[in-house]
Parts: structure tokens; sequence; C-alpha cells
């Protein structure tokens, strides 16, 4: 049995520990919660860009535009893909950075040139280390998402993708369906595809309102474009900023948890080397004693 | 007089949801008035003020970021980035932001960064209008 002292150290020490991660509990909860106003407080913004362009495209289908572009003459291998890879900046925070990884390591299986554009820390790290090609210029972090970022981010990429220097371009961030349930998700950004919009085709006969384009469809889908890709891009910096700060909570609170736990058991067995000691030593007096007394 | 429904959204809130009866839009090359029974329409906008009478003789001024209108069977609908009401406005953080723009744009930029700063210029200009007119 280990000694006394020794299983006093190991007390404290688990204490103290158990003392930051329920800490670091308690400020993702707080954030947790300003995540999730956020994430509610733009949703309208982001789905009504959606239906507008869905609807814009359903009565306006024969409507050209750059960034519907699929650029399917250039073969697969010579496809230039960019990825934006939304990680946090500090690990501890469960499988959450893990699961984004992998993702975009089976991403990167894929056939194509590959450029990375990270947010976060953490997977800039990971990924510097590994031979692929990332923007450098690139530097965002992921604490408090506000839609100047995600505008900054939106007009680089535009640019590139204008540029010819990117062909496809994919956003992979983790999503939160509630706060049991959250996934990576790999989502294309651009080119812009009509079916995502439309699923399903509309009945031909059914009537189609006119609708006018002021001062032209394409001055309309230049200004509309933009604004969905960083519409896009802030809801996604949202959610994965909800999703990192409840990860970190369930494994903070799971490392409280099991904190606890292990002072339960070391206690006892603390309690347990505690009571030998002292029946070793109520012995030793008896027995100390008696033998005095037969001395006599 | 006939009215129409409305709905401002910003990226951050619904701005406005209601009854309107007139409305002025800042698009690109003007202004552009919108009645009830209007034509349907999609209108782009570029960062100006809207104004809008939602009951008789009564204006609302809005600071309108860039983004468009959409007039589909008498609704109106508006989505744009930013949408403030003159009060709202925080005319100090406007003119730091007007500084920092026109101290940018006097250095050399990147063709992206020089639209950046273009449009941060013009967000910032158009606030400090908004907000002195109503003095």
């Amino acid at each position: 049995m280990a000694n006394i002292k020794e299983i006093q150290t190991r007390i404290n020490s688990v204490k103290d520990t158990m003392k930051i991660t329920n800490a670091m509990y308690m400020i993702a909860s707080s954030k947790v919660k300003q995540a999730k106003k956020k994430l509610t407080d733009t949703e309208p913004y982001f789905y009504g860009m959606q239906g507008e362009i869905a609807r814009i495209l359903r009565h306006v289908p024969e409507l050209e535009h750059s960034h519907f572009d699929a650029r399917e003459d250039i073969p697969p291998d010579e496809r230039k893909i960019g990825s934006i890879v939304v990680t946090a900046d500090k690990g501890l925070a469960g499988a959450y950075n893990h699961n984004i990884i992998k993702l975009e390591e089976e991403l990167l299986k894929q056939p194509g040139i590959h450029k990375l554009f990270i947010v976060g820390e953490l997977g800039r790290h990971y990924f510097s280390k590994r031979d692929v090609e990332i923007a450098s210029q690139f530097q965002y972090t992921v604490q408090k998402p506000t839609m100047h970022r995600a505008r900054n981010i939106s007009s680089v990429i535009l640019e590139q993708f204008q540029a010819g220097e990117l062909d496809e371009v994919y956003i992979l961030y983790t999503r939160m369906e509630n706060s049991m349930l959250v996934e990576a998700e790999k989502v294309k950004l651009l080119p812009l595809e009509r079916e995502s919009f439309n699923p399903g085709t509309l009945p031909l006969n059914m009537y189609r309102e006119e609708i006018v384009f002021y001062p032209s469809a394409k001055s309309v889908m230049d200004i509309i474009v933009p604004h969905y890709v960083s519409g896009m891009i802030y809801g996604c910096l949202v959610e994965a900023y909800a999703s990192e700060h409840n990860a970190r909570m369930t494994a903070m609170k799971s490392a409280t948890d099991s904190a606890e736990s292990i002072i339960k058991e070391l206690s006892i067995q603390y309690n347990r080397a505690r009571q030998a000691a002292i029946t070793q030593e109520i012995t030793e007096v008896c027995s100390g004693a008696n033998a005095q007394k037969r001395k006599k | 007089m006939d009215t129409f429904g409305l709905k401002i959204i910003a990226s951050d809130k619904i701005f406005y949801e209601g009854r309107c009866r007139k409305l002025i839009l800042p698009a690109p090359d003007g202004e552009i008035g919108i009645l009830a029974n209007h034509e349907n329409a999609v209108i782009a906008l570029g960062v100006g003020d809207a104004r809008l009478e939602h009951e008789e003789g009564q204006w609302v001024e809005i600071a309108l970021g860039e983004g468009f209108a959409e007039i589909v069977n008498n609704r109106v609908t508006i989505l744009v980035d930013t949408a403030e009401r003159p009060d709202e406005i925080d005319v100090h953080r406007a003119e730091e932001a007007k500084e920092r723009a026109e101290e940018r744009l006097r250095q050399k930029q990147s063709t992206q960064e020089y639209y950046q700063t273009q449009a941060a210029l013009a967000r910032a200009m158009n606030r400090l209008r908004i907000s002195q007119r109503k003095k």
C-alpha cells in the first residue's frame, strides 16, 4: 500500500487540476450561451439569403454568372481545390479538432492541387508539419467571429476564385445539431451549384412570376453572391465557435467528473492507510506496554 | 393609402418588420422610390440611407450597408449587412473609421485592399452624413 504522504500529494494535485478544469468548464459554458445567441441572431439573414438566391434562380433559370461556372473542362488532378478549415485556437476540447483534421485529411487524399486556408491556431500548427500548401497571409483567429472577419475571408477567396487560382472552394467546420450532437461537415462554397438551391425540379406548367432586375441581373448577382459567400462563412464561423465551446464544455465536464471520482477513490485509500497506521501504532504501544508489564 | 409588407433583415438581427406606405431606397445610380403594388423586382442597393413612411407623415431614416431589396407580390424584403437608425450610430467610431480608411487609401495597396478600404470609407461617410443631418 502506498504511503500516506504520497496519497496526500496525489489528492492535492488532482484537486488543483480539477479547479482548472472546472473553471474552464464555466468559461466555456458562458461562451456557448453567447455563441448560441449570435447564431440565432444571424439565422434569418442566412436563410433569407439562401431563399433569395433560390427564388431568383427559380424565376430566372437562364441567368448566367461567373460564380456558377463549374469549369468542367479542367481535369480532376489539375483542379485547384481550396479549403477553409475551421479549427480551434487551443486544444482541450475533446475530439473537436481531431474530427475536423480527419475530414480535411480525407479531402487531401482526393486528386487535385490543394491549398489550405486555416482559421485557428491549432490547425495551422498541425498542417504546417505536413506537405501541403497553406495560404500564409491568412491569419485569422476563431475567437468572437465577426461579420468583418467573414467579409475579409470571403474577399480573399472570391478574388482567387475569379482569378482562376482556385477552381473549387470548400469550407470544413463543425455544425452543432444540438448540444448533444456535433458533427464535422464539409460544404462546397464555390462554384455555386444550382441544384443545392433548388431541390427537385419545378413542374413546367407552373406559373413563373416575372422579376425585373434593377439596374441589371448581373449587377444584382454581383452584389448578392459575395454577400452570400461572406454570410455563409460567417454562419460557419459562428457555428464552429459554438461547437468548439460546446465540445470544450463537455470535455471539461467529464474531466471534472473523473477528477471527482479519482479523489473519492484516493481518499478511501488514504483513510485505509491512515487507519492501518493507527492500528499498527496502537498494537505497537500495547505490545510495548505488555512487555514492560511482564518485566516487572 | 395602400400599404405593403416590409421586412428589413440585417446580418445580426431583423431590423424592421411591418407595414409601410412609402419607401425610398439607395440604388447604385440614385434613389428609387417604392409604393404599394410595385412590380416584382430585385434591386441592388449601394451604401446609403433609406427612408420609410410607416404611418402618415412619419418618416424613419435608416443607414443601410450593401445588400439588395426584393419585391414580390407586394411584399418587400431587404437583406443588407448592416442597418442602423440615426441615433444608433456611434459618431466617434464612424469618424475614426473614416480617418483610418483615408489613411490607408494614401498608402499603396493591392486592388483587393483598395476595394475593401473604399467600401469601409463609404460606410463611414454614410453613417456620418446621416447622423449629422439629424442635428
